[in-house]
């Protein structure tokens, strides 16, 4: 019956993000993690041996224009758009989440997804299992509830 | 910046190898927590599972409160994501995307626990015991430290629990003192205090009254415990000083003399205040009245006086580690009850 530690998010350890984060300025968290839930599966072609990554579509924020609205608007939250393919489109939106998510994991340990995490945190490296450890606590989700819906062309949005 | 991107959409990716997170759904108290500027770790602990058939399960504690943990499936992709820079098809600059990082089936939720730390210290410790002027208790070999360690509740509400029952440490063993013990090392107490002439409800050093005591084979630490949970709230729990709450150690000393007695012949009310007012200091005599005690007693008889039946919760889990432990293995029985349902 062991207790097993969890630990805060570190205020001090996280280091400045090393790519540039693409989402609206408030979905950014220090770490860079963000949530996105939709309904279903997405189905994709297995990337190649090469890339760590399949790109699958594309988020849009058609209502988001911080120069016309200014950064403080944020009446475009409700919505967004995920492309997925050339031919699928969800409509979604960005809530708060009046119960924030911790985002957890295993201390010391960063499996198998050092090159997509290289932005975040380094894992410490120590052989300490039973740790885990508050990566980030995450305000705002991207939800996509409804079916997706065919459109043309994919390149053009709204 | 934000036009090129904005208008173009963030590529979305989902990476190759997902990595293994969880989300842990945070109530407002929790997540205030730990957006104060020096947050507390947290512990995630365990209950036993062999103790009396309940199943095992796991609890998130803050430093005072505890949280079940729950674990909640759900139909939906819940992606993780993170930046990312993306190579694009034929430009040579990547393009910074999001990427889904983590994927997570399931969330945990918290529900606060309302699990008493009093009845779980009844569980686990071992009662000690003062029978004929011998001590009658059998070790446990498990420190405070370990015994926390093993509850699945905060560490406030196990200290509190600790405090409530008087519990203490002795001898690399742990123990809850039996009423019958209670009562004996309080005629101690009070005794030391007038040999060394201490005014019990101005400050005194613990020490001394607990070296006293221990003459009569009290161990120290029971008396400390004892003398801390009848000192006033102002007295630092961990410092060398105590100093009595006048009202509270009234109470306690008739409750526990009461207590002693359950069991035996009738106690005659007369005795009783006559023997509650001899255990008390000089001073205190006529504070002695059932008032103090309201609500632990009842009368039997026109003249005789017991002490109510003790908490539902309390008597329950004592009870309970005899009541479930042959069912266990009777299979009948357990089926019986439900079958009555």
């Amino acid at each position: 019956m062991p207790t097993v530690t969890l630990y805060p998010p570190s205020s001090t350890a996280t280091p400045p993000l090393k790519t540039e984060n693409p989402l609206p300025p408030l979905l950014h968290t220090p770490t860079g993690l963000a949530l996105l839930e939709i309904q279903g599966t997405i189905h994709f072609p297995p990337p190649s041996a090469t890339s760590t990554s399949s790109r699958v579509g594309k988020l849009v924020f058609p209502t988001y224009n911080p120069n016309l609205n200014g950064e403080e608007d944020t009446k475009w939250m409700k919505r967004v758009y995920l492309y997925i393919g050339e031919n699928q489109r969800m409509v979604g939106e960005c809530k708060r989440l009046g119960r924030p998510f911790a985002v957890i994991r295993r201390r010391g340990q960063d499996e198998g997804g050092d090159e997509v995490m290289e932005g975040g945190e380094e894992g410490t490296g120590t052989g300490e299992g039973e740790e885990l450890e508050i990566v980030e606590v995450v305000r705002h989700k991207i939800v996509f509830s409804g079916r997706p819906e065919p459109v043309g062309g994919g390149t053009e949005e709204s | 910046m934000a036009t090129q991107q904005f208008d173009g959409g963030v590529p979305f990716a989902v990476a190759a190898s997902a990595q293994k997170l969880q989300l842990l759904e945070l109530p407002p108290d929790v997540a205030a927590l730990l957006d104060a500027p020096n947050p507390p770790r947290l512990s995630i602990k365990s209950s036993a599972a062999a103790a009396n058939n309940r199943p095992a399960y796991a609890v998130l504690c803050t430093p005072n409160k505890t949280f079940h943990l729950r674990q909640v499936q759900t139909s939906n992709s819940l992606f993780v994501t993170h930046p990312q820079l993306l190579d694009s098809h034929g430009n040579d600059t990547p393009l910074p995307a999001t990427c889904a990082i983590a994927s997570c089936p399931a969330t945990l939720e918290l529900h606060p626990s309302d699990v008493s730390a009093v009845a779980m210290l009844h569980e686990v410790l071992p009662v000690y015991d003062i029978v004929a002027g011998d001590v009658d208790a059998t070790g446990n070999g498990r420190s405070k430290d370990h015994i926390f360690e093993n509850l699945p509740l905060s560490d406030a509400q196990c200290q509190a629990g600790w405090n409530e029952l008087m519990a203490f440490e002795h001898n690399e063993d742990t123990y809850i003192p039996s009423v019958n013990a209670l009562s004996q090392v309080w005629r101690s107490i009070n005794a030391a205090a007038l040999a060394e002439g201490v005014r019990l409800d101005s400050q005194f050093l613990t020490e001394d009254i607990a070296t006293a005591v221990a003459d009569d084979g009290h161990p120290s630490p029971f008396t400390k415990a004892v003398l801390r949970h009848v000192s006033n709230d102002e007295q630092d729990a961990e410092g060398p000083w105590s100093c009595l709450d006048r009202a509270r150690t009234v109470a306690f000393v008739g409750k526990t003399l009461l207590e002693a007695k359950q069991g035996s012949s009738d106690f005659l009310i007369a005795d009783f205040t006559d023997t509650w007012e001899d255990r008390l200091p000089e001073a205190w005599r006529k504070d002695a009245k059932l008032s103090a005690i309201e609500g632990s007693y009842e009368f039997p008889s026109d003249t005789t006086i017991r002490a109510k039946s003790k908490d539902a919760a309390v008597a329950n889990v004592q009870d309970a580690p005899v009541a479930t432990k042959p069912s266990a293995r009777k299979w009948h029985e357990k089926f019986a009850k439900t079958r009555k349902k």
